[in-house]
């Protein structure tokens, strides 16, 4: 057991670490822009292909852009705004897919495959340990190389 | 047999484990391909509007030439064609005669036409206007708020609303005359 305590305390330390991190959060409360930001960062741009309302410089984007803005200065939630646009634009505006139906899907396989592998790698580190545990035996000509230098030893 | 790693690989199930295990990661990777390659044929342009059979976005606003207000409340009762459009766009003037031929044909019969222009500027708009001219109000829009509102991709595209205020149709690009009048029937209809 005690050989798991030094990456277990590390894994911890770490782990604490990236915690406080993200509990302390920026420094200053964020500006309008940066709250438009993110909130357009999270919607697709409608007439271009794979930027986001944040990354577009077209008109459209500029358009939605202003639109946030004006609705957070409104005092209106990024979710409530989010939800706007699906109104409008459907789901499909929506840069994360929704954690239900079909969309569920996608935040559930990253989920999966993490369980999957720190399973393998759990049942591997097992099954390595367990064959460094059981040396292999010793054969009689080894036996009796080693009986005779202990006896030479104690002789 | 003497060889440890003939005795390894001779061991009972051990083949058939990695079997199952290639098998699985290939069965992964293929309908990860699988999809992929499904996506490539889509045009991902081709999304469906999510307000056609919901109530159609209430507004009120300004004619370009600033002589009234519409509300889109106030029209309930009679069927509505909301046709957004912008100065710099070609395909809008391409459109222009076939809703000027619809407008001529049923203005008399309740129907209601508006543009709204979208990401365009109202001097561009007007000067629009005054070019083409129509008839129709033009509506100004400031901000494409009300573009936004009713999620649009890009001009033209045009939204028939039937005399409840639901939106029943939406036809991106350019209309012809033939779309016009068959959207307007269907609305017609739903009158009745």
């Amino acid at each position: 057991m005690r050989r798991w305590a030094v990456p277990l305390l590390a894994v911890l330390a770490a782990a604490a670490a990236l915690a406080f991190a993200a509990l302390q959060g920026p420094a200053s409360p964020p500006t309008v822009e940066e709250r438009v930001r993110e909130v357009a960062s999270g919607l697709r741009c409608p007439v271009c292909q794979s930027l986001s309302v944040a990354d577009s410089s077209s008109q459209v984007a500029r358009e939605m852009r202003g639109e946030i803005a004006r609705d957070l200065r409104a005092g209106k939630t990024p979710e409530e705004i989010r939800a706007e646009f699906a109104a409008a634009y459907g789901e499909w505006v929506l840069e994360a897919p929704p954690k239900r139906g079909v969309g569920l899907v996608a935040w559930l396989i990253p989920v999966a495959l993490l369980a999957a592998g720190l399973l393998v790698s759990a049942s591997a580190l097992r099954r390595w340990s367990r064959r460094r545990a059981r040396p292999a035996p010793l054969s009689d000509a080894d036996r009796e190389l080693l009986a005779r230098a202990l006896a030479e030893e104690e002789g | 047999m003497s060889d440890p790693r003939d005795r390894l690989e001779a061991r009972p199930g051990a083949a058939r484990r990695r079997t199952v295990f290639v098998a699985g990661v290939l069965a992964v990777v293929l309908a990860l391909g699988a999809t992929l390659g499904f996506g490539l044929t889509r045009d991902p342009r081709g999304v469906r509007s999510v307000l056609v059979g919901r109530p159609a976005p209430d507004f009120a606003l300004p004619t370009l030439d600033g002589s009234a207000t519409v509300r889109l409340s106030d029209l309930r009762g009679r069927a509505v064609v909301i046709n957004f459009w912008a100065s710099w766009c070609a395909e809008c003037r391409a459109e222009h005669p076939a809703l000027e031929a619809a407008w001529a044909r049923y203005r008399d019969r309740g129907v209601v036409l508006l543009g709204i222009p979208f990401e365009d500027l109202p001097d561009h708009s007007r000067a629009y206007v005054d070019e083409l001219g129509g008839g129709w109000p033009i509506l100004e829009d400031p901000g494409s708020r009300t573009g936004l509102a009713y999620g649009v991709f890009g001009v033209p595209e045009t939204y028939f609303i039937d005399p409840g205020g639901t939106i029943v149709e939406r036809h991106v690009g350019p209309v012809s005359y033939e779309d016009l009048t068959a959207g307007i029937t269907r609305l017609l209809e739903r009158d009745a």
